[in-house]
């Protein structure tokens, strides 16, 4: 977290936003079907921290196709309310060993009612 | 013509402020800001160790509710609903943060820390001011702080010990809600040389299909486009009442509602929910915005206009009823009065 440079993106680039530890531990969990895609480009600009890029795929159905570059991707949720056809999920639901061991909770006394 | 905008004794190029949260984490970020014009950043809010667990988010953190999914970034009705919380390093990291991003740009840098004892909050405070922030925000109304603290018996103090301690200026972030005029004056009383209006308001959904509730099963902070309508109120009802000045928050999407925040009495707007989903270059295109705006009504400065509408408000008892009819109830009262005199 201390240093000010870090990954080249354009949007947000710089230090990662999470502590490295936890990043490291638990990789950012966003994935593009590549399938489902039908190369809108209505992600990309949602997507705050430029994890999100459409690429040239000579082989999908539309010649392009959206992908996570998982540097970047935080695993905020932004993403999956921007496709219209679902195509974005959420590893975890469908890969039982992605999910990541909940942090310790905080203590009682904290969590208000 | 200039955007030029004087806030707690900093020049600020534009009284657009990039608000504190996820465009304000990051030192590249700060950059970004000032490139695109923005008048100052409000740094993402650090927690005291006490609440070290708000420095890990659960993921996702956002949800987009309301999402337009076919017109995508154009739309214009949505509620960005977040659980990300407080800054995700740790306080040395934090001083660092505010540190280089001083070195590495010229707009004005804001702190905002969060904490529970008064004594925790003094000496975050006194950190910030000797990393060299040029101003100090008072995150008292976080929509993630726990319930158990309240204005009356933590903030006060809070505020208190902080404005004895620090020479910077110091803001403190209100919640929305009835208390809202109450607070303000306290917050002027206890020494505070700004208050921002208002902060993300806490909200929760829950899924018909599932039937449970989104996200991690709590409440988050809720904010959007919608959120300017009682953030007007609020700052109208402030700004009559109070002599420090008033940073407008909540919804802001356009020139147009930096604009109406600016004729209701505030002297800066923050944004952040159209940074997030319309990218940086929203700065610019509000900045813009209000350019045009001037020029059409040939404003010199945006002084001009603070708080213009002001002087139009109109207190219920004046407002002129229909009385097209007899008189029949206590709605025609004020009329009826008339008459009888």
């Amino acid at each position: 977290m201390k240093s000010s440079s870090g990954s080249a993106g354009t949007k947000y680039p710089g230090l990662h936003p999470l502590p490295p530890p936890f990043v490291k531990e638990f990789p950012p969990l966003a994935k593009v079907v590549e399938e489902k895609c039908i190369a809108c480009d209505r992600c990309p600009p949602v997507c705050f921290f430029d994890a999100l890029l459409m690429y040239d795929e000579p082989s999908h159905k539309y010649r392009r196709v959206a992908r996570v570059v998982p540097e970047y991707c935080t695993g905020c949720g932004l993403c999956f309310e921007a496709c219209p056809v679902d195509a974005i999920i959420w590893v975890p639901d469908v890969d039982e060993t992605a999910r990541a061991a909940p942090l310790k909770p905080p203590p009682l006394e904290d969590q208000d009612i | 013509m200039s955007l030029t905008t004087s806030f707690v004794g900093l020049t600020l190029q534009s009284p657009v402020i990039v608000a504190s949260g996820p465009a304000s984490h990051d030192v590249n970020q700060i950059h970004l800001a000032e490139e695109h014009g923005a008048g100052a950043v409000v740094l993402k809010t650090a927690c005291s160790d006490k609440y070290e667990h708000m420095r890990y988010w659960p993921r996702p953190r956002y949800k987009l509710l309301d999402w337009d999914k076919q017109i995508g970034g154009r739309s214009k009705t949505f509620s960005l609903y977040s659980y990300e919380q407080g800054y995700s390093g740790t306080l040395e990291d934090y001083w660092n943060f505010i540190r280089v991003c001083k070195e590495h740009s010229s707009i004005p840098i804001i702190g905002s820390i969060f904490a529970d004892i008064a004594e925790d909050w003094r000496a975050m405070a006194l950190k910030v001011e000797e990393s060299g922030a040029d101003a100090l925000e008072l995150d008292i109304s976080s929509p993630h702080r726990p319930g158990s603290l309240d204005f009356e018996h933590t903030f006060v103090a809070a505020i208190k010990a902080v404005v004895k301690a620090v020479h910077i200026p110091v803001l403190v972030k209100l919640a929305a809600g009835p208390d809202v005029v109450h607070q303000s004056l306290a917050a002027q009383e206890c020494g505070a040389d700004a208050v921002t209006l208002c902060n993300r308001i806490r909200g929760f959904d829950v899924d018909i299909e599932s039937q449970q509730p989104i996200l991690h099963g709590y409440f988050a902070g809720i904010g959007g486009p919608w959120a300017k309508y009682y953030t007007f109120r609020h700052v109208t009802e402030a700004a009559q009442v109070i002599k420090i000045p008033i940073s407008g928050t909540g919804g802001a999407m356009t020139g147009e509602d930096v604009i109406k925040y600016i004729l209701l009495g505030a002297s800066t707007v923050q944004i952040l929910s159209v940074i997030m989903v319309n990218g940086w270059e929203s700065i610019r295109r509000i900045n813009k915005e209000i350019e045009e705006y001037m020029q059409r009504k040939g404003i010199s400065s945006l002084e001009g206009i603070r708080g213009k509408a002001l002087q139009k408000l109109t207190h219920p008892d004046q407002i002129i009823r229909w009385s097209g009819e007899p008189k029949t109830g206590a709605r025609n009262v004020w009329k009826f009065t008339e008459h009888e005199e």
